[in-house]
């Protein structure tokens, strides 16, 4: 009996996995499906024309690549600054539990209201109305917390002998900081940040709010009313809409592209981290 | 972890060597960063503030939301985001705690690990995305699905709830893998001595002890499925004032609803801002959620970073 | 090494100069005027080199707001400029100039104009938008329910439809229904949900996917939303289609302006299934 029943909760949980993999299965089929008959050359190198239907997505993709571009530059040096800070300046183990918390709940912030808070101050208090770098900074502030994160995480995983041989050796913390930590740990920062990119890629509310229009942006001049377009709102405008046969098959395409998008810089960082947990396992 | 090593060196770094620059530039980035945070909390209290001044902290605690009355009951759309956040973890909790087993205990390595790279593929998919999954084939299955709820249409709170499940199913079976990996070999090795079967050992001896963990997973999915705009904004009909007679029926779920976040989202927002009254409503409204995400995931954080004792 | 400098400054002043010259010209409003504008803007893009960002988020409604706060130089509505308006935005002075005249249709789901829904009258319209008539037998139609989506208040399809069954807006009862945002929304609900209705641009219901019904008036008449009801007035809910400027248009936008007032412009206007303005089409460009 007992036997039976063990072997009844394996079948579940196996079941359980199955039904993500499907999940899973289901969602990329549908996308890739749909989005490939789009995808020609043209789609990657045309502007949108006839009102977002027809044309390619040359400008969304560009303005997809600013907006993650400067939330990155924007966010690393905090990032970093935050688990330096975490770690080797003030690493006071009774307030990590709260640090760490802290920058959990950060991270959990809804980007609806990152984007509400970026219209309140970039578009109206800074006065740049629609503009890019508001939407890469408020991207950047989104992904900040999951950078820093990674970056602490991969710090705490270092080998303590090299801190301690270093620190033996007689270098202040700055200087060990810069050779010893940051060298190693550069690994965690990288995957950290290439987390944070794909998460920014895709979000849509922050730059609705912020830094997209729907038509007429190219490459952006200058910072004030210098909007982008955007792969996320692109897709986010079209999706209410009724589709005409060739209209659909565009929308699936730009999915589709966001999608490819934020899966290669996602899985490029995999590898590490898969690395990292599996070493981690098991106490 | 004896930090003896960062002491000293920090006793020797006051005792006069040059500053650190690099010292200076951590603590400078930090601040601007913890500052940025502070910033945005600072900024919806002191926009939502008009409102309170007009209508008092429970001006939100009403059931009718019209902007053209002045009248800015939110419990509605509080409900909302409550009844779809539910049915998410309801339906992610089993399935994605389920999985998560399978792949931390059953699983060898190699089939683990390309588990993982599924789940990673999952969780990477943006919302707006999942939007357009929910758009083109939830609405029509949910429509015939809750033919016996007699619906108007497929977009109903249900619908959002099956979508935000689907979408925080990452994050469950993630952070679930985390916490069951996280309990020491030595629970699962002194369990099998006792002649516990496989399912036995994990349910008797694993996932008690990766009890705290589970709940965080499940805590932080919740605060991930209050605070997803986009997807729920495409398919839950946006119908304000769908205030349920009975709190706890199923029947409100087939109807189309509206959440915290999809009005947030919507173009309300958009017209709102001349006004300070319906301005400061809107903002308080995403104090409140602000609160409540910040909440749910700090306490979902501190669980799981206890101390696991190492056996 | 001082060349390069030299280089990189003449590159920079250029720039500069160049951005300084390129004023973008943004506009925000009505998805009923988009189609339109966004098509003149690509000819102003084409000839003048022109920057012009175009945004419908908020509707009508939306675009007085983009206006009032200084977030667009041109406004697209497709009502008129109401007192609330001026109100909401005492420093601007809104000046609104017609470019087209189209209609508001309410439009029905497939089976139920096939189940005999042709003719609606105004009180019945009344009736389905405040609730007192629920199923589509009591106005001639197959046994079901109606679903009404309503047009967010705020965009310019709603006013008209508020002013044509109440008179003014503000008079409208507080009703809930779900709500559709813009017209390529609303097209896109009804022609997926059975039993439904909405509002939307008589040019959007192409008798396809949508129906458009015929308007019984108070007299009796029966009309249908076609161009040429509209122009001669006979059918009951039409509505302007303009552009709103902060004074009158300057510079860029006065471009814009007389483009979409030209006979160019009104070629798009009509392409697009709506009326030309009555004095349109005169400048020659």
């Amino acid at each position: 009996m007992r036997r039976w029943l063990g072997l009844g909760f394996l079948v579940a949980s196996g079941l359980c996995a199955l039904a993500v993999l499907a999940v899973l299965s289901i969602a990329l089929a549908e996308i890739i499906g749909r989005g490939m008959p789009a995808l020609d050359l043209a789609f990657f190198t045309r502007p949108s024309a006839g009102a977002g239907y027809e044309g390619g997505v040359l400008f969304e993709i560009a303005g997809t690549l600013i907006l993650i571009g400067t939330a990155l530059a924007a966010s690393l040096p905090l990032a970093i600054g935050l688990a330096l800070a975490a770690t080797i300046y003030l690493p006071r183990p009774s307030l990590r539990r709260t640090a760490l918390s802290a920058l959990y709940s950060a991270n959990a912030v809804p980007s609806v209201l990152i984007g509400i808070g970026g219209f309140v101050v970039f578009v109206h208090g800074f006065g740049w109305g629609k503009s890019w770098l508001g939407g890469g900074l408020l991207l950047g502030l989104m992904i900040l917390p999951a950078e820093a994160v990674a970056l602490i995480e991969r710090i705490e995983a270092l080998p303590r002998r090299y801190l301690d041989a270093a620190y033996g050796l007689g270098l202040s913390r700055g200087q060990v900081a810069r050779s010893v930590v940051l060298r190693q740990s550069l690994g965690g920062l990288f995957s950290g940040a290439l987390l944070g990119l794909a998460r920014a890629a895709g979000e849509t509310a922050p730059i609705l709010f912020a830094a997209a229009v729907f038509s007429g942006a190219g490459i952006p001049r200058g910072l004030k009313e210098s909007p982008v377009l955007a792969l996320p709102y692109h897709i986010f405008v079209l999706a209410q809409d009724s589709f005409s046969p060739a209209g659909e098959r565009h929308l699936w395409g730009a999915a589709l592209v966001l999608l490819v998008l934020v899966a290669s810089l996602s899985l490029i960082a995999l590898p590490a981290r898969l690395r990292a947990h599996e070493e981690s396992r098991h106490g | 972890m004896s930090f003896a090593a960062e002491r000293l060196a920090a006793g020797a770094e006051r005792r006069g060597r040059r500053p650190d620059a690099l010292r200076l530039a951590a603590f400078g980035f930090s601040a601007i960063a913890i500052a940025a945070f502070a910033g945005l909390i600072a900024v919806f209290a002191f926009e939502a503030w008009p409102f309170f001044r007009a209508q008092g902290l429970t001006g939100l605690f009403g059931v009718r939301w019209s902007f053209r009355s002045e009248r800015f009951g939110a419990l509605p759309m509080i409900y909302g985001s409550l009844a779809v956040s539910l049915v998410a973890v309801a339906l992610a909790a089993p399935i994605g705690l389920g999985a998560a087993v399978f792949l931390s205990e059953v699983l060898p390595r190699r089939a683990r690990i390309a588990a993982k790279v599924g789940v990673e593929l999952l969780a990477g998919i943006p919302s707006v995305v999942y939007g357009l999954l929910g758009v083109l084939l939830l609405r029509d299955a949910v429509a015939r699905l809750l033919r016996p709820f007699d619906p108007i249409s497929g977009d109903t709170l249900a619908t959002g709830g099956l979508l935000l499940a689907v979408m925080i199913l990452p994050t469950v079976v993630s952070l679930g893998d985390d916490a069951l990996a996280a309990v020491p070999r030595g629970q699962r090795q002194a369990a099998r001595a006792l002649g516990l079967g496989r399912a036995e050992t994990i349910l008797r001896a694993v996932v008690p002890a990766a009890l705290p963990g589970l709940g965080s997973a499940l805590l932080l999915g919740l605060g991930r499925a209050l605070g997803e705009t986009i997807a729920v904004f495409l398919v839950i009909g946006r119908q304000d004032n769908q205030w349920p007679e009975r709190l706890l029926a199923l029947e409100p779920l087939a109807r189309a609803g509206q959440t915290v976040t999809s009005k947030l989202g919507g173009s309300e927002t958009f017209l709102a801002y001349g006004d300070p009254t319906h301005w400061g409503a809107l903002l308080a409204l995403g104090l409140l959620l602000l609160a409540v995400v910040a909440a749910l995931s700090f306490a979902g954080s501190w669980v799981s970073l206890r101390k696991v004792p190492r056996a | 090494m001082l060349r390069a400098r030299l280089g990189l400054l003449l590159i920079a002043t250029l720039a500069a100069r160049s951005a300084a010259s390129a004023q973008p010209l943004r506009i925000v409003g009505s998805t009923t005027v988009n189609p339109v504008v966004v098509e003149a803007a690509e000819i102003l893009r084409a000839e003048k080199k022109a920057t012009i960002f175009v945004d419908t988020q908020g509707g009508s409604s939306g675009g007085i707001a983009a206006l009032g706060e200084g977030r667009a130089e041109i406004g697209m509505i497709s009502r008129e400029v109401e007192p609330d308006d001026a109100t909401k935005f005492p420093k601007v002075r809104f000046q609104a100039t017609r470019i087209g005249i189209d209609a508001l249709a309410l439009v029905v789901s497939r089976d139920v104009w096939e189940g005999g829904v042709h003719v609606l009258s105004r009180q019945q319209v009344q009736g389905i938008y405040e609730g007192t008539v629920t199923n589509w037998k009591a106005v001639g139609g197959p046994d079901r329910r109606i679903v009404f989506f309503n047009k967010e208040p705020g965009r310019g399809t709603w006013e008209a439809f508020a002013k044509w069954l109440y008179g003014d807006p503000k008079k409208a009862p507080d009703v809930s229904h779900p709500e559709v945002g813009a017209n390529e929304e609303g097209r896109n609900k009804v022609a997926s949900t059975p039993g439904s209705i909405s509002q939307l641009s008589a040019a959007w219901a192409d008798q396809k996917t949508v129906f458009a019904v015929a308007i019984r008036r108070l007299d009796g008449k029966v009309v249908a939303p076609t161009l040429a009801t509209i122009a001669d007035g006979s059918y009951p809910i039409a509505r302007p289609l303009q552009v709103v400027t902060d004074g009158p248009p300057k510079g860029l936008a006065k471009e814009m302006v007389d483009l979409l007032l030209s006979q160019r412009g009104q070629a798009l206007v009509e392409k697009h299934g709506y009326l030309k303005t009555p004095t349109g089409g005169t400048s020659k460009k």
